[in-house]
């Protein structure tokens, strides 16, 4: 925010609370595929808005690097021809990060175990995804 | 004689707080945190060992009790109470200032009045008026509230009240913002899933202080925190920029590569009474896309040059471009240390700076002059003058 501007008056369309019990229940109803070890929403310029991360995973940390993870592959994708960008996928020994678009203006991070079954997450995930997006879209 | 907010860094810019005595309008047209704000200006006082009175219409006095002991130790006699609820839930009370009829205006505002007169506290918080003005005739309220701000005067108190405005016209409000010394402004806006809150301060009649929008937050325990959510750390490349991150940041993550920044660098820091979180760009142009992602809504810049370059003043200019001249901004001329390095009047020059924009120099390395930079555009966010 510059230093001049005035704060715009009006209040969110839905209240604060309201919307994060709606975003609460989206993670919740994702949560429900066994395989899934934690969500986070971010926003794409790194700032968290929601997360039910383990303690001592950071989540402003997490929110920073999924957004230049994301930034990062987006602008690889554009730049080989590949089109607009969808997900990523980080996978580790251990288990895989999915980062996906929710919006243009929000990710859906969810940590998955190793031996999961990726048909079944990436469909929870892109319906999640998509429902984050229409809750966020208000604001 | 003042009396502070018990906000650090609001206090060490208003001189040490809000003049004693006083009448302080906390102020929104929305719900807002503005009894947080209220409660921990009641406890600096409690803390510094002045004697404070309390006078709440919602909340039963042991309640605002338990509430106001989260900001630290209460004792029995620091905070006296007016009691307003008893009365309103027909139970008896075991205060020493009782409203007895919630319909008298003129019994309310005498029972207050008669409490501040007794008890010459430092500190007065009513919470609120809004309750009477959506209760009694405005000419009424506004008449009686003139009145009690005259009472707390007297007997040398400094008086913050908070108004929610669900009722009144712009006259109205500008008559009340007449009566006060200061108005403290609260507002709160969601961007995307985030919210965030502001609180912006102006003495209302020499108008010596006039903040910009402070982005705060709260913590547990501690109350009201001066938060900015984005401070960008930015500049050539090979400048210091990634010390700077590191030295300021207690704990830090860097995406580099044999040690350039790939990605960004990322802190979190408290120091001086306000907390920030930190990005740090890679200085190349080829990874400003980087510095896209990371470049909204910043709080305020810290541009770090090597003060040893002046081969890099078109690079660093380039990206004063990106930042945009809105953003308060400070540039650091690092490696003050090293031969050559260049003087305030040729980095003004080449970096084609105005007079405003402060240069600090430093040595990352050593830590030096980075708390002064940091503190300087915490400043000018603040924007105390």
């Amino acid at each position: 925010m510059t230093q001049e501007s005035r704060i715009d008056a009006r209040g969110p369309r839905v209240s604060p609370l309201a919307l994060r019990e709606q975003i609460e229940d989206a993670m919740r109803d994702l949560r429900r595929l066994g395989d899934i070890v934690a969500i986070a929403i971010a926003r794409r310029d790194g700032l968290i808005i929601a997360h039910d991360l383990p303690p001592g995973v950071d989540p402003k940390k997490t929110a920073a690097m999924s957004a230049a993870i994301v930034g990062t592959s987006e602008m690889a994708g554009r730049e080989l021809g590949q089109g607009k960008f969808l997900q990523v996928i980080v996978d580790s020994d251990e288990g895989k990060i999915l980062s996906t678009g929710a919006g243009e203006e929000a990710l859906l991070v969810t940590l998955v175990r190793p031996e999961a079954n990726m048909g079944l997450v990436l469909l929870g995930v892109e319906r999640a995804a998509q429902r984050i997006a229409v809750l966020l879209s208000g604001d | 004689m003042h009396t502070g907010t018990g906000i650090q860094l609001l206090d060490d810019k208003l001189g040490g707080g809000f003049a004693r005595p006083s009448a302080i309008l906390l102020f929104s047209d929305h719900p807002s945190e503005k009894r947080l704000f209220a409660e921990q200006f009641l406890m600096a006082g409690v803390r510094g060992g002045e004697r404070c009175l309390y006078v709440d219409f919602f909340r039963a006095p042991q309640l605002a009790r338990r509430d106001l002991s989260k900001f630290g130790p209460t004792h029995g006699d620091d905070i006296v109470f007016v009691d307003a609820t008893s009365v309103q839930l027909l139970i008896p009370s075991s205060e020493p200032y009782t409203i007895r009829d919630m319909d008298d205006l003129g019994h309310i505002m005498e029972t207050i009045e008669r409490a501040i007169r007794e008890t010459k506290p430092a500190r007065v918080v009513v919470d609120s008026m809004e309750f009477l003005a959506d209760r009694f005739p405005k000419e009424d309220v506004l008449g009686r509230w003139r009145h009690l701000l005259e009472v707390g005067k007297e007997a040398g108190a400094t008086v913050a009240y908070l108004f929610l405005n669900w009722t009144y016209g712009q006259a109205e409000v500008e008559r009340i913002e007449d009566m006060s010394d200061y108005i403290v402004e609260f507002q709160s806006r969601m961007r995307t899933g985030v919210l965030q809150h502001f609180l912006r301060i102006r003495q209302i009649r020499d108008g010596t202080v006039k903040t910009n929008w402070i982005p705060y937050t709260f913590k547990e325990l501690v109350g009201l925190t001066v938060y900015f959510p984005r401070i960008l750390v930015t500049g050539p490349f090979n400048a210091g920029k990634s010390t700077v991150v590191r030295a300021l940041c207690k704990d830090t993550v860097s995406i580099d590569r044999m040690g350039t920044t790939v990605a960004f660098d990322y802190g979190n820091l408290e120091i001086m009474g306000f907390e920030a979180e930190v990005f740090g760009t890679p200085g190349q142009e080829r990874f400003d896309f980087v510095f896209q992602i990371f470049a909204r809504e910043v709080n305020g810049v810290l541009l770090v040059l090597d003060g040893t370059r002046p081969e890099d003043a078109p690079r660093a200019r380039q990206i004063m471009e990106l930042v945009g001249r809105d953003t308060p901004l400070v540039v650091l001329a690092n490696k003050a240390d090293l031969p050559g390095s260049m003087g305030d009047a040729d980095i003004r020059g080449h970096l084609n700076l105005g007079p405003d924009v402060p240069i600090i120099h430093t040595i990352a390395t050593q830590g030096e002059g980075l708390t002064a930079a940091l503190r300087t555009l915490a400043e000018m966010i603040v924007g105390v003058r």
